[in-house]
């Protein structure tokens, strides 16, 4: 009889605690984004894609990076395969697995170098500021066509 | 000592029983409820709490110039909420209650895993949930590392607790209107159960009591039916053998009374014989003589043996019918001492008149009984003493001898009980004391045997005053 009590007043007690101290869980992946600068895609003397460190102090965002990308190498011996006198407006959509880009040039305009170095540089900075790996960027241009629709990563990384 | 303060009774046992496994069952569901309910809101906090914490830092940190000034840690502080600690290296962004909070394992947890961890703890009865984690370098392709940054950030759970409260509240006050029901269904059942269980009881006490005829109805068939058939079946059992007891008893008295009965005639032609052969014992030899004499001897003998028979018979059939009459019972037993002849041999102690209402006839026998029992068993001088105390009236007989053996005194009023086997031949019929105690009993009253202090034994015969017709 009394350890039947004993029982009662436990479950009760029990029930009564809500919120309890526990130990440490794992809460998932930290967040990331720092970064002292972003990496811009150039060509060198080879036609090869190059990755280059362009000290910003911060990250910043996709358009940013993009609109540094159109502005050139500077004084370096690295070149780019885009248009100097193109407009620096990329508009940047992001969808759960791709980002839209939508690019103020026609298909015409950019060499398949070009489009890499478009592509690199936009997902570079997804990725670093925490996105996946997996995504995709799809660019749309200023002329319809089929290349509007092509989903397109990273030679380098991808 | 712990009093056992729990109730005896079927029904209260049952009511209490009842209550406390409704209570448990109650309490087992809102425990189990109430767990699985706060688990569910507290992870889904957790799981709120982190998610905007990471979303909220993965927004401001691709602004945030690295390495960080004193004024970005700020801003990442900013964005992240209110309770929030931001360090890098030395830097140190918040206030210190957050770093109060913050516990050295969780410190530990982020700097080694590199990824967000959580932790309950409670400050001065507040529950808190703490989330850190380290803002990570990521290169462009994908690997990361811990850049320095750690932002810790506290949640408090207080209004988490108070619904999880609520809940618990609400758990306890459903399962306690629970109880009435539950004591209502106790008391049904128990009413169930315990209606046959106290017919059972009513039955067995008319049993106890005689009434052979009572038996239980036995209603459905579980196990009180079948208890109360095999109560039924023993109850018939026992009638049976009871009535085949008596009957048996009824013929051997019926069959004692015809043969005393039919002994009589008999004995009256041989008694007038018998005197004819007393007469004649004078002109015989002496060996012819010493005969007829024990002849006339014994059939005397056989004689009262017949009358005692009968008389026992009478008793045994309950014809024994006291006529009471307003008696002296100190002149009575002087009348009966002196009609047998014994009034030498006894000495009577008596104050002058004592009055009693009995049966003179059955008086006169009962003390004739007594005192003859004592002058053959027993060893002179042989005492009466009539005495009276409040309604009762006491006529001890006393006598000198060995007085009663420890094995005899039982059987003292038995028939027939001989107490020395080989004195067989008393002149007794051995029914004296039996017939004695039966008339005492007619009148109410009862005998009893001992041995008295001085030695000898010592029978008293207890009398109502005022006996009354039964």
């Amino acid at each position: 009889m009394r350890r039947i009590w004993t029982a009662a007043l436990l479950l009760l007690a029990l029930a009564g605690c809500g919120v309890q101290p526990s130990e440490v869980a794992d809460g998932g992946r930290a967040p990331t984004g720092v970064a002292s600068g972003v990496t811009l895609y150039f060509v060198d003397a080879e036609g090869g894609l190059v990755p280059q460190l362009r000290e910003t102090d911060r990250l910043g965002s996709i358009s940013e990076a993009l609109s540094l990308l159109f502005t050139g190498p500077g004084h370096s011996e690295l070149s780019t395969d885009i248009p100097e006198e193109a407009p620096r407006q990329v508009v940047v959509t992001a969808r759960p697995d791709r980002i839209e880009l939508r690019v103020p040039l026609a298909f015409d305009e950019l060499t398949r170098t070009g489009i890499d170095q478009i592509v690199c540089t936009a997902l570079g900075v997804h990725v670093q500021s925490g996105g996946s790996t997996d995504t995709t960027a799809v660019l749309q241009f200023t002329q319809t066509t089929a290349e509007s629709k092509v989903e397109r990563s990273c030679p380098l990384t991808g | 000592m712990i009093r056992r303060w729990w109730p005896r009774g079927l029904r209260a046992r049952l009511i209490v029983a009842f209550a406390l496994v409704t209570a448990l069952g109650a309490a087992a569901a809102a425990w189990a409820g109430a767990g699985a309910a706060s688990g569910a809101i507290v992870s889904e906090t957790e799981r709120y709490a982190t998610e905007t914490t990471a979303a909220q830092i993965e927004g401001i940190a691709p602004q945030l110039e690295y390495p960080p000034d004193q004024a970005g840690l700020d801003r990442l502080r900013a964005a992240v909420g209110a309770d929030t600690l931001v360090t890098y290296g030395d830097l140190r962004s918040g206030d210190w209650t957050v770093a109060d909070l913050v516990t050295d394992d969780l410190r530990t947890a982020v700097r080694v895993n590199a990824r967000l961890a959580t932790q309950r703890v409670e400050a001065d009865s507040t529950p808190w949930l703490l989330v850190g984690t380290p803002v990570m370098f990521t290169s462009p392709d994908g690997t990361s590392a811990a850049s320095g940054i750690e932002v810790y950030s506290a949640h408090d759970l207080t209004g988490v607790q108070e619904r999880l409260d609520d809940l618990t509240r609400s758990a306890v006050g459903t399962a306690l209107l629970a109880l009435p029901v539950a004591v209502l269904l106790a008391l049904a059942a128990a009413g169930g159960v315990l209606r046959p269980v106290r017919r059972l009881r009513d039955t067995a006490r008319r049993l106890a009591a005689g009434d052979l005829d009572a038996r239980s109805p036995t209603k459905g068939s579980d196990e009180l039916a079948e208890l109360t058939g095999t109560i039924n079946e023993m109850a018939a059992s026992v009638q049976s053998s009871m009535a085949a007891m008596r009957r048996m008893q009824a013929d051997a008295r019926r069959f004692a009374a015809d043969v005393s009965h039919e002994l009589r005639t008999p004995l009256s032609t041989l008694t007038a014989v018998a005197e004819v052969l007393g007469d004649a014992a004078e002109r015989m030899d002496d060996e012819a003589r010493e005969s007829a004499r024990m002849a006339v001897t014994e059939t005397h003998r056989l004689v009262r043996l017949v009358e005692d028979l009968m008389e026992v018979s009478r008793f045994d059939a309950g014809t024994a019918r006291p006529r009471f009459e307003e008696v002296d019972a100190a002149a009575a037993v002087r009348d009966c001492l002196r009609a047998r002849g014994w009034t030498d041999r006894v000495e009577v102690d008596a104050p002058g008149l004592v009055r009693l209402r009995a049966d003179r006839r059955r008086l006169d026998v009962m003390v004739a009984n007594l005192v003859g029992n004592a002058l053959r068993h027993g060893a002179p001088p042989v005492r009466v003493r009539v005495a009276e105390s409040g309604d009762r009236v006491s006529i001890e007989v006393a006598d000198s001898g060995p007085g009663l053996d420890e094995e005899v005194l039982p059987h003292v009023f038995d028939r027939f009980y001989k107490a020395d086997a080989a004195r067989s031949r008393t002149p007794g019929s051995g029914l004296g004391l039996a017939i004695a105690l039966e008339n005492a009993r007619v009148h109410g009253g009862d005998i009893t045997a001992a041995d008295a202090p001085g030695g000898g034994a010592r029978f008293t015969l207890l009398l109502p005053r005022e006996a009354e017709d039964r």
